[in-house]
């Protein structure tokens, strides 16, 4: 599915940043799981990703740290920090509001994912 | 299997491939992509260091989860894109530079913003020299020639002097039958003032006149104008201190020795004091008393030729070395006219008035008044220098214009091309970051940054070039006839509107394909890998730019190699006389001390100075040299058996008066019958030379010596004694012209230019015949010393300039094209490099791919050959009458320019190609 840009903008740091509320990821962790979870639809190329996460970190958003994982290879992991978890609770907020606006319109029906 | 990549990969800042793979033992192919995102992202330090490892370990994780290395670099995306983001999104806090950037923009978040796109903007255009180099070069020659030749034509066209309500101004011209734009008389503009009054408020006359000047103890020659006493109230111009003229300081012959200054002389001679008012200076032996100075915006009627003087009418017999009383001769016509329309009256009762003067003035004095002659009205506005001179002023002025113009053009079309080429590149760009969350707006801001940038550099560089390219033109001594003197300022108005165009360019092509890429489908070119396929539109355009910039280069090749040739022509030209080494003095004996008889005793005792001087070996003299800008001189006469033109009492001859030595100092040769001689006494009978084209004339197939000239309209006959080979006369163009020589000893002249032939330094000659002079009479007016290759000089002017000129722009439009050429081919190829893989792995050769190619950049330049030729061929029409022994449709012409730009061409295609065919196949297909 093709989404329009600008309906596009914004959602990749968005999920990025809700991916990583539920735990600290890699980078090849956070490709499989937008691609996984999103059905395709937020699967962006590494050579965006990458970017993009260098971005929150300068942004204070996330933090990085290298460590050991129980394969024994050394990955560097991402966590949001406490500024963080506030801008992902304001674009939670904001997301909410738009979904619920677009309900209110009949966009989409209440009880069912938009496809 | 237990792999640790981190910590194997330590502190070096440049790490190889090889040393990488062993390292993290991934496929070569991996640790190349990870390398190009690193090298690209210009990261340094422990920061590079994190990101290799990161990408690493990226793809050791892939590949443990059993993806192939080809599916994680199809996945992973463009390097070089990823490495300027990370660059970009890594930026902020890593620069060293960010305090220094708050310190400097103190916090004010746009001129950080202005701050942070220009740094952006210089690092982008470092990041590809080459690209910027050409850019900012083409940018730099359109703007700079742009600037310093529409600076002349403003100079020479466009700028008007301060005249008062100009609209009801007219020139008046005397119209023969040969020449519509004559001048007049003094009692014929008498005969015009009083027969006028009804249509003009009023009516003045100026004059152009050559003094002498004293100051100091030192002679030198400034041009005056002489004028009536309402001149300048007429033409509404008062003075910059002081007074101008008024109707009382006209009133008597010689009576009103009084002087305005022009402005530029003043600053000159006086260094712009403010006492010279009241101050006497002295002019060709008169004291004049000096009563003001002409504003800084007037520099007299005659547009170039700028006096240091204006003297009132009355005082022209003190300066005119004329034996006659110039303000009672009727047959002396030097005088310009111009007239004022009094409020009400039209142009065309105006031009009845004129008509009826001249009406009057052809039934009282039929001598000088021919039945065809009358009176034409010129609209002050619509005169340049002078009507005849404007002609080509214009044209030439036209032709530059449109050359420059060209020029510019090619400079954006080449501009256009490179940021088109860089759109493609640049669309991914802007998706990615507009995903990032970056706005449109700071976007168009940097995008723009980077435009203006460009355009800034590229149009200092042409002031540097447009001012270095005035200065030239200005140092150049010309040859000129009358010194020369404009008002050559670089035009800003100029320069702004071309930088305003070469930017509107930039953006056009620029700025616009980039962001209108943007606009569909964020995600779908985010995914596609393949920067550049299927953009036919562009394609298109560039194509159709490097058709436009061929088809100029042509047309401009053709101009420049059509006045080459012209030029080349008017050199070999033969102009029948001055062969050898000359040099030549414009003096006149001043009439008003020395009689004829006094005057030939003078000219005696000056020739056998000059024949002293060391190395000359011939002397002579002639009233009316040839190929001279500056006056003609014609005899009317009749021959029994050749009818006069029809409506002509006569036949009107070029003539000139000279001396026996004249033939063989100027290497004309007497082809029959005999030079003058002693016996050519005044009392004797008189006798003169005709020329051959003459002879062939009047008595074809017949002796001409011997014949008869019967002089109008006194009747005095003269005998044909010799008949002289024929020499130019008026231009080298013209066919074999009738020219009557007369000997001095016959027929008196003050006014002569002496010829000296010499085996030594023509120069040195020259300085030698002036200083001559000066030892027998000090006083002696003297206009020009110089050689004779400068007298010819002055008519192989236009050509030699306007070869030069469109030579010189050609090359330029020719190296614009062969640029732009080269940047499309080039590109094209970096483009087609996968599927120039894909057809040398199935077996086509390196040649092959190249004549591929190659050949697709020549397909372009064939087409725009032939539009380039169809417009050339039409064009070359309008150039006809300015070029000179070749004819518009020059065959050699029109075969070397299709040869010299297709070799170019060629070239250009080739260079790109062969490096293409050279790529290594394996390497081609993995590349996207």
């Amino acid at each position: 599915m093709r989404i329009e840009r600008e309906l596009m903008r914004g959602a990749g740091p968005v999920a990025v940043l809700q991916l990583l509320e539920q735990r600290e990821m890699y980078g090849y962790e956070l490709v499989e799981a937008l691609s996984r979870r999103t059905e395709g639809v937020l699967a962006m190329g590494q050579s965006t990703l990458y970017p993009l996460l260098y971005n929150l970190e300068s942004k204070g958003l996330v933090r990085t740290k290298w460590r050991e994982a129980a394969s024994g290879r050394y990955r560097k992991y991402y966590a949001l920090t406490r500024k963080g978890i506030a801008q992902l609770h304001s674009y939670r907020k904001q997301w909410r509001g738009l979904v619920g606006a677009m309900q209110g319109i009949g966009l989409m029906e209440s009880d069912t994912r938009g496809s | 299997m237990k792999r640790q990549a981190g910590p194997y990969i330590e502190s070096h800042e440049s790490f190889d491939v090889d040393r990488l793979a062993a390292a993290s033992r991934l496929p070569h192919a991996v640790c190349e992509r990870i390398l190009a995102v690193v090298q690209s992202s210009g990261l340094t330090g422990e920061r590079r260091l994190d990101l290799v490892r990161e990408l690493v370990a990226h793809f050791e994780d892939g590949l443990a989860a059993g993806r192939s290395a080809a599916e994680l670099l199809e996945s992973f995306g463009d390097s070089e894109v990823a490495g300027r983001l990370v660059a970009h999104a890594t930026h902020p806090p890593a620069s060293p530079g960010h305090k220094v950037e708050q310190l400097w923009t103190r916090g004010d978040p746009l001129v950080f913003r202005l701050w942070r796109n220009l740094s952006y903007a210089v690092r982008r255009l470092m990041q590809s020299p080459a690209f910027t180099a050409t850019a900012v070069l083409s940018l730099a020659l359109g703007i700079g020639a742009n600037t310093a030749v529409f600076s002349i034509v403003d100079a020479v066209l466009l700028e008007r002097p301060p005249l008062k309500d100009p609209a009801r101004l007219v020139d008046v011209y005397r119209a023969t039958a040969n020449f519509p734009y004559g001048v007049f008389s003094y009692p014929d503009f008498d005969d015009l003032v009083a027969g006028t009054s009804d249509v003009f408020e009023g009516i003045a006359s100026s004059q152009l006149s050559m003094l002498q000047v004293e100051r100091d103890g030192a002679i030198d020659m400034q041009p005056a104008e002489l004028v009536t006493g309402n001149y300048f109230s007429l033409i509404g111009v008062s003075a910059r201190f002081g007074r101008t003229f008024l109707p009382e300081d006209d009133v008597a012959p010689g009576a009103h020795p009084v002087a305005v200054l022009g402005h530029s002389y003043w600053q000159r001679a006086f260094g712009g004091s403010m006492d010279v008012v009241g101050s006497q200076i002295r002019l060709t032996g008169r004291l004049y008393t000096i009563v003001g100075v002409a504003p800084e915006d007037y520099a007299g009627k005659f547009r170039g030729i700028v006096p240091a003087f204006f003297l009132p009418r009355m005082m022209v017999n003190e300066v005119q070395s004329g034996e006659s009383d110039e303000l009672e001769q009727r047959g002396s016509h030097s005088v310009f006219v111009r007239a004022r329309l009094k409020p009400g009256a039209t142009l065309e009762q105006a031009r009845v008035a004129v008509s009826a003067v001249a009406a009057r003035l052809k039934a009282t004095y039929p001598d000088s008044w021919s039945t065809g002659d009358d009176m034409v009205l010129v609209p002050a506005e619509d005169v340049i220098v002078y009507p005849p001179f404007d002609r080509f002023v214009r044209a030439a002025a036209l032709l530059l214009s449109v050359v420059v113009g060209l020029v510019l053009l090619m400079a954006c079309a080449n501009l256009a091309g490179f940021l088109l080429a860089k759109a493609t590149d640049r669309r991914k760009e802007i998706a990615v970051r507009l995903a990032l969350g970056a706005t449109r707006k700071t976007l168009v801001g940097q995008l723009l940054t980077e435009t203006i940038l460009l355009g800034i550099l590229g149009g200092a560089a042409g002031v540097v070039l447009g001012v270095s390219l005035l200065r030239l033109l200005l140092a150049a001594e010309l040859p000129l006839p009358v010194p020369i003197d404009l008002d050559l300022g670089l035009n800003t108005t100029v320069l702004l509107y071309s930088v305003l165009v070469s930017l509107a360019a930039g953006i056009l092509f620029g700025l616009a394909p980039a962001l209108q890429a943007t606009r569909p489908d964020v995600a779908a070119t985010l995914r596609d890998e393949t920067a550049g396929a299927g953009h036919a539109g562009r394609q298109r355009m560039r194509n159709s730019l490097v058709i436009v910039q061929v088809a100029m280069s042509f047309m401009l090749l053709v101009g420049a190699g059509l006045f080459l040739r012209s030029f080349l022509a008017t050199q070999a030209a033969d102009p029948g006389f001055g062969r050898d080494p000359a040099a030549l003095l414009t003096m006149a004996v001043p009439a008003n001390r020395y009689s004829p008889e006094e005057g030939r005793v003078f000219v005696r005792g000056l020739f056998e100075r000059f024949g002293q001087i060391p190395g000359v070996e011939a002397v002579g003299l002639t009233s009316n040299i040839h190929l001279n800008t500056l006056n003609s001189q014609s005899i009317r006469v009749n021959v029994d058996g050749v009818e006069p033109p029809p409506d002509r009492p006569g036949h009107d001859i070029d003539r000139a008066e000279v001396d026996a030595g004249f033939f063989d100092a100027s290497g004309i040769r007497i082809l029959r019958g005999r030079n003058f001689s002693d016996i050519d006494r005044e009392d004797a009978p008189r006798v003169a030379i005709v020329s051959e084209a003459m002879a062939r004339r009047f008595w074809p197939g017949q002796e001409a010596v011997g014949r008869t000239l019967h002089h109008q309209p006194d009747g005095v006959d003269m005998t044909v004694i010799g008949v002289a080979s024929d020499a130019k006369v008026n231009s080298l163009g013209e066919a074999p012209v009738s020219f009557v020589y007369l000997p001095y000893s016959q027929a008196y002249t003050s006014f002569m230019t002496v010829i000296a032939r010499t085996s030594l330094s023509p120069e040195w000659t020259a300085t030698q015949l002036l200083a001559a002079v000066r030892e027998l009479d000090p006083d002696a007016w003297v206009w020009e010393a110089k050689t004779m290759a400068r007298h010819l000089g002055i008519v192989l002017l236009p050509a030699r300039l306007s070869a030069l000129l469109l030579s010189v722009f050609a090359v330029l439009a020719l190296t614009l094209a062969a640029v732009g050429l080269y940047g499309i081919v080039s590109y094209s190829v970096s483009q087609r490099t996968h599927e120039m893989g894909i057809r040398m792995s199935l077996g086509a050769d390196a040649g092959a791919v190249m004549r591929m190619l190659a050949g697709s950049g020549l397909r372009l330049v064939a087409v725009g050959g032939l539009i380039g030729l169809a417009l050339a061929l039409l064009l070359t029409r309008a150039l006809n009458h300015m070029l000179f022994g070749v004819g518009a449709f020059d065959l050699l012409t029109f075969v070397a320019v299709p040869v010299l730009l297709g070799g170019v061409a060629l070239l250009a295609s080739y260079v790109p190609a062969r490096r293409a065919s050279r790529i290594d196949p394996v390497r081609a297909l993995r590349s996207e």
